[in-house]
C-alpha cells in the first residue's frame, strides 16, 4: 500500500468530517457493486464482486461425505479466504496469510453460526442425504484479487451471490439400505437442488475515523482509521455476528450506535445486491 | 475498449457501444494502419534501407511487432511505441512524484518510472530565496522540507549515465503539494501541451497534469510564500499540526475538488485523453445535468461523456473540412 503525505491524510480526514469523501461519497454510501455470477464453471456455483477496486472471487464446491458423529442430521460447511500476491505486494508469499486466516474466521463466525450450528446463515440440515451416513460437505473459497479496502463486505456479498448460484446434484438412494453399510448413491447429472439464500446475512464494515464512522472505506481510508466494526446483519434486521479490529478502544455507546447504523445501512446493500445478483444471473443465462 | 466495469443497462450499453463506435470512426480516417497488435506486420518499404527499433523484429523476411501500440517512423527509424507501457520520461516534463526516500544531500521520488527519480538538495529552491552554498546544516534539516511519503512537483532536468533520472524544483511553482489528492491514470493519456500547472480561478483550485499519470487536484496554494513562514516555524513544528486540524478545506472548494477529481476518474476509465480543457468541459456537463458528484462515477455519466466526446469530435472533423 502506497504511503500518504500528511497533507492527503489531513484531506481525507476533512472530507470524512464534512461528509464528502474523496470520490464524492457520503459517508454511508457504497461504491457501486458489480456482481457476476458463474466466473468458474467447474465449481457448483461461483462468483466475482467488484466493490470499486476490490475484487473478490467465491466458488462453492460439493462433496459427499459423512456427517459427524455428534451432528448427524447436518453437513459440513468450510469457508476458507486466500489472498492472492496480485492483490497488493505485501501478500507476496506468506505475507497475506494473516490477514487470510482473519477474514476467513470473521466470515465463519458471521456465516456459519455456533458450534451447534445454531443460527447459522445457511442452513446446515439441507445439505444431510442419509442421516448419519452421508451428507454434502460445502467448500466455499474466496480469493481476493485485488485490494481496495473493505474486503470484508466484498467476500461475504460474493459468497452469498456464489450460493445463489449454487446448484447441488440430485442424490438417489439406493433403497435397500441396511442399517451398517454405507448406502449407494447415484448423484444425478441433471437435477439440482437450488440454494435458499434468503437467509444469508450481509456484513456492514464501519470504519471510524475521527469521530465519525464510514461505510465501504477505500485502502486510504483505512490507513487512517483508529478501529472498524463489521457487523453481519440478515434481512429480518437481526444481528448474525460481529468483529471489532484495530487497537484503540471504544466506548459502549459507540458500538450501540455503530449496530444501529449498521442496520439501517444494510437494508439497502441487502436490497441493491439482491438487484444485482438477478441481474448478474440473468445475464449469465441469456449469454 | 477494455472492459469498462460498470453496470450498464441495456440502453446504456448500446448507447456507449454508438458513442465508441462513432469515436472510432472519427480517428480512423486519420491513419488506419498505424496501430498494431503482437504480430502484425508493418508496412514497410523493404527496398528503403531501414532500421528497426523497439517493439520490432525481424520474422520470416518481415517486418513484425511485438508490442501492442503504434507504429512511429522518424527518418529511417521504425518502431513501435507501446501505449500502456511504464511512463517514458524527457527532459523538460513535469512530474508529480511521492518521496519514497531522504539521503544523504537528496531525495528519491516515486514517479511511475521502472527507477525512482533523485533530487538533489541543491536543485532545490531553499526556503529564504537567496541562492547559497548549502551547509550541513540544510542537510540535516532536509525532513523540514520534504518527508518521506510527500508529493512533490518538479522538472525533469536530465539523465544520468545510470539511466536514472534527475530532478529539479527551481521555480517558486514546484515543490510540496497538499491540501488536496493525488489521482492516478496511464501516462499516455497526459497529452504533452504548453501548460500543465492550471490554476482554475473559479474555483479557486490548482490542477497539476504530471506527465507521468499522476495528477494533483488540490486547494490553491500562492507560489511558495508557505515556504518562508514555514522556516520560521520550523521550530514550533508542534504548533502546526494543531492549526491543522482546526482549518479544513471549506465545503465548497471540496465539493469542487471532487468533482474535478471524478472527471478525471470518468476520462481515465473512458480512455480519453486529459487535458484541462477537457476537465472542465466535464463538469460543467456533469453540473448542467445536475448530477450528484457520487454518480459521476456512475454509468449514466460514462455514457454521456462518451457521447458527448464522440459530438465534439466529429463537429471538429467538420470545421476543418
Amino acid at each position: 500500500m502506497v504511503g500518504l503525505s500528511v497533507g492527503e491524510k489531513h484531506f481525507i480526514q476533512g472530507g470524512i468530517a464534512q461528509d464528502l469523501r474523496s470520490d464524492g461519497r457520503k459517508r454511508l454510501t457504497y461504491r457501486p457493486i458489480y456482481v457476476e455470477t458463474g466466473v468458474i464453471p467447474q465449481a457448483h456455483g461461483s462468483a466475482r464482486v467488484r466493490l470499486g477496486a476490490t475484487d473478490v472471487i467465491a466458488s462453492v464446491k460439493a462433496e459427499l461425505g459423512k456427517p459427524s458423529a455428534l451432528q448427524p442430521d447436518k453437513g459440513n460447511i468450510a469457508i476458507y479466504v486466500d489472498c492472492s500476491p496480485t492483490a497488493a505486494p505485501m501478500f507476496e508469499g506468506r505475507g497475506g496469510e494473516e490477514l487470510s486466516t482473519e477474514l476467513s474466521v470473521a466470515l465463519q463466525r458471521c456465516l456459519l453460526g455456533g458450534k451447534s450450528g445454531a443460527g447459522a446463515g445457511i442452513d446446515p440440515t439441507s445439505l444431510v442425504v442419509v442421516e448419519g451416513k452421508v451428507c454434502w460437505d460445502l467448500y466455499i473459497d474466496g480469493l481476493v484479487i485485488s485490494s481496495d479496502g473493505n474486503l470484508l463486505d466484498a467476500l461475504a456479498a460474493a459468497i452469498k451471490a456464489a450460493l445463489s448460484n449454487t446448484g447441488i446434484p440430485k442424490v438417489n438412494v439406493a433403497a435397500d439400505a441396511t442399517s451398517d453399510e454405507q448406502p449407494e448413491v447415484n448423484i444425478s447429472d441433471e437435477e439440482f437442488l437450488q440454494f435458499d439464500t434468503s437467509g444469508i446475512p450481509v456484513i456492514v464494515t464501519l470504519t471510524k475515523v475521527g469521530r465519525h464512522y464510514i461505510v465501504d472505506a477505500t485502502s486510504e481510508e483505512e490507513s487512517q482509521m483508529s478501529s472498524a466494526v463489521s457487523i453481519s446483519v440478515n434481512r429480518k434486521g437481526h444481528i448474525c455476528g460481529l468483529t471489532k479490529r484495530g487497537g484503540v478502544g471504544l466506548d459502549p455507546s459507540i458500538i450501540l450506535d455503530m449496530i444501529s447504523v449498521a442496520k439501517h445501512v444494510s437494508e439497502q446493500l441487502i436490497n441493491k445486491l439482491d438487484s444485482e445478483i438477478a441481474a448478474a444471473e440473468a445475464s449469465e443465462e441469456e449469454s | 475498449m477494455r472492459g469498462l466495469q460498470l453496470p450498464l443497462s441495456q440502453t446504456q450499453r448500446i448507447r456507449l457501444q454508438r458513442a465508441l463506435e462513432k469515436l472510432q470512426s472519427l480517428s480512423c480516417k486519420a491513419n488506419s494502419d498505424a496501430s498494431v497488435t503482437v504480430a502484425d506486420t508493418i508496412p514497410v518499404n523493404y527496398e528503403d534501407a531501414f532500421l528497426k527499433g523497439h517493439g520490432t523484429t525481424d520474422l520470416n523476411g518481415d517486418l513484425v511487432a511485438t508490442v501492442c501500440g503504434v507504429v512511429e517512423r522518424i527518418n529511417k527509424l521504425v518502431y513501435v511505441r507501446a501505449l500502456r507501457a511504464r511512463y517514458k520520461p524527457e527532459v523538460g516534463d513535469i512530474v508529480v512524484g511521492r518521496v519514497v526516500e531522504v539521503s544523504q544531500k537528496r531525495w528519491r521520488l516515486e514517479i511511475n518510472f521502472s527507477l525512482d527519480a533523485i533530487l538533489m538538495l541543491s536543485s532545490m529552491n531553499m526556503p529564504d530565496g537567496i541562492q547559497r552554498r548549502r551547509t550541513a546544516l540544510d542537510e540535516l534539516n532536509m525532513r523540514c522540507i520534504f518527508e518521506e511519503n510527500d508529493v512533490v512537483c518538479a522538472e525533469v532536468r536530465n539523465f544520468q549515465h545510470d539511466g536514472s533520472l534527475q530532478l529539479q524544483a527551481r521555480s517558486q511553482k514546484y515543490g510540496k503539494l497538499e491540501k488536496g489528492q493525488l489521482l492516478i491514470v496511464d501516462p499516455y493519456l497526459v497529452k504533452k501541451s504548453k501548460q500543465h500547472f492550471h490554476h482554475l480561478e473559479q474555483f479557486g483550485i490548482d490542477l497539476i497534469l504530471g506527465h507521468n499519470g499522476f495528477i494533483w487536484v488540490g486547494e490553491h496554494v500562492e507560489a511558495r510564500d508557505s515556504m518562508v513562514v514555514d522556516q520560521a516555524n520550523s521550530s514550533e513544528q508542534s504548533r502546526v499540526p494543531e492549526e491543522k486540524n482546526q482549518t479544513h478545506t471549506p465545503l465548497e472548494m471540496r465539493q469542487n475538488i471532487c468533482r474535478i477529481a471524478n472527471a478525471v476518474r470518468v476520462l481515465s476509465t473512458l480512455g480519453f485523453s486529459i487535458d484541462a480543457d477537457l476537465i472542465l468541459e466535464t463538469v460543467e456537463l456533469s453540473s448542467t445535468v445536475k448530477i450528484d458528484i457520487h454518480d459521476m462515477l456512475g454509468s449514466e455519466f460514462h455514457v454521456l461523456v462518451a457521447e458527448r466526446e464522440a459530438e465534439r469530435r466529429s463537429l471538429m472533423g467538420k470545421r476543418k473540412r
